[in-house]
């Protein structure tokens, strides 16, 4: 059930998608910036945090300078009725950030993808390693990065300004 | 990076209080005073460290939809794939890859209608057949957490 947005609320996710200000108050900014009260920003937050449109405010690290300089999207091809089961192993794991079910086809067999994260490229190929002997699935591949094109975050309001 | 900036890290990724002093809570949690852990902060972002103070959305519960896509084209459209990325908004991420289907992205856009519109754009700009896009939205999401402890 999706909830339309009110027009302050537009207002203020516009303001903040691609972040908020690096400021020591940046909530009283940021309802300075759009014209409405510190209260109503905070009352709009939390309630996006209740309803679950809002996972959280948090800082966003660049996980390569926080010592995790390699990473790898792995894709696994599972039997139709182990999905969930191998799903919640491999969220288990701590180096794992991403994982999700995803369809397959012909060209693409493919239906678990996950994300995983290491100090090295070795630490990621063990932690694959292990991931592959716990769930017991040798069909997979590792889609190593070879270039980071694009990274932005999601622009929820078009603006205008780029 | 010292043993204050780790915590700094980590208790700014697990939840930055909604809150007219957010960085007054936290430095009362790490035990420091509200100046330097602003001068902290401050560093952090200056070095890239922490790319931003952000919200994360759920974009499907926001009335949003999305799809992780791959393309195939061959290594000498690789460049002209980026530029063509880059021009939309509603793609992400892109990374390239090291398989046949070389051009990784994501695409958060309105309405399934414009994720759509937007993978068939690509498609007649790159002139690749259809056979040469993978669409490959969500099916059932088992983790999504992006929060990483520093480790050194």
């Amino acid at each position: 059930m999706v909830i339309a947005l009110s027009e302050i609320e537009r207002r203020l996710l516009a303001e903040i998608q691609h972040g908020m200000p690096a400021s020591s108050t940046p909530y009283r900014d940021v309802a300075e910036k759009i014209g409405v009260d510190i209260d109503d920003v905070l009352e709009i937050l939390n309630s996006w945090k209740k309803d679950g449109r809002m996972r959280r405010v948090g800082a966003i690290v660049n996980h390569f300078k926080v010592g995790l300089q390699a990473g790898a999207m792995v894709v696994w091809q599972v039997e139709e009725d182990r999905i969930e089961e191998v799903g919640k192993m491999m969220a288990s794991f701590p180096e794992v950030s991403h994982a999700y079910e995803r369809p397959s086809n012909d060209q693409w067999p493919f239906n678990v993808y996950t994300m995983v994260h290491g100090p090295g490229a070795e630490d990621v190929r063990d932690t694959i390693k292990k991931m592959s002997a716990k769930v017991g699935i040798k069909n997979y591949k590792q889609l190593e990065t070879i270039r980071e094109l694009k990274k932005v975050p999601p622009t929820y309001i078009l603006t205008g300004d780029k | 990076m010292d043993k204050l900036d780790r915590q700094i890290i980590t208790e700014l990724q697990m939840d930055f209080p909604i809150s007219p002093d957010p960085y007054g809570i936290i430095a009362d949690r790490l035990g420091i005073d509200t100046d330097i852990l602003l001068d902290r902060v401050q560093a952090l972002i200056g070095s890239g460290t922490i790319r931003r103070i952000g919200i994360s959305v759920d974009s499907r519960k926001m009335g949003y939809s999305s799809t992780l896509a791959a393309v195939r084209v061959a290594p000498d459209s690789v460049e002209s794939a980026c530029e063509i990325i880059e021009t939309y908004p509603e793609i992400t991420h892109s990374y390239l890859r090291a398989d046949e289907f070389n051009i990784w992205f994501t695409v958060i856009a309105i309405s399934q209608q414009r994720v759509h519109e937007v993978l068939e754009e690509l498609r007649v700009k790159l002139n690749i057949e259809l056979s040469d896009v993978l669409d490959l939205p969500v099916k059932q999401l088992f983790k999504l957490d992006a929060r990483f402890k520093p480790t050194k």
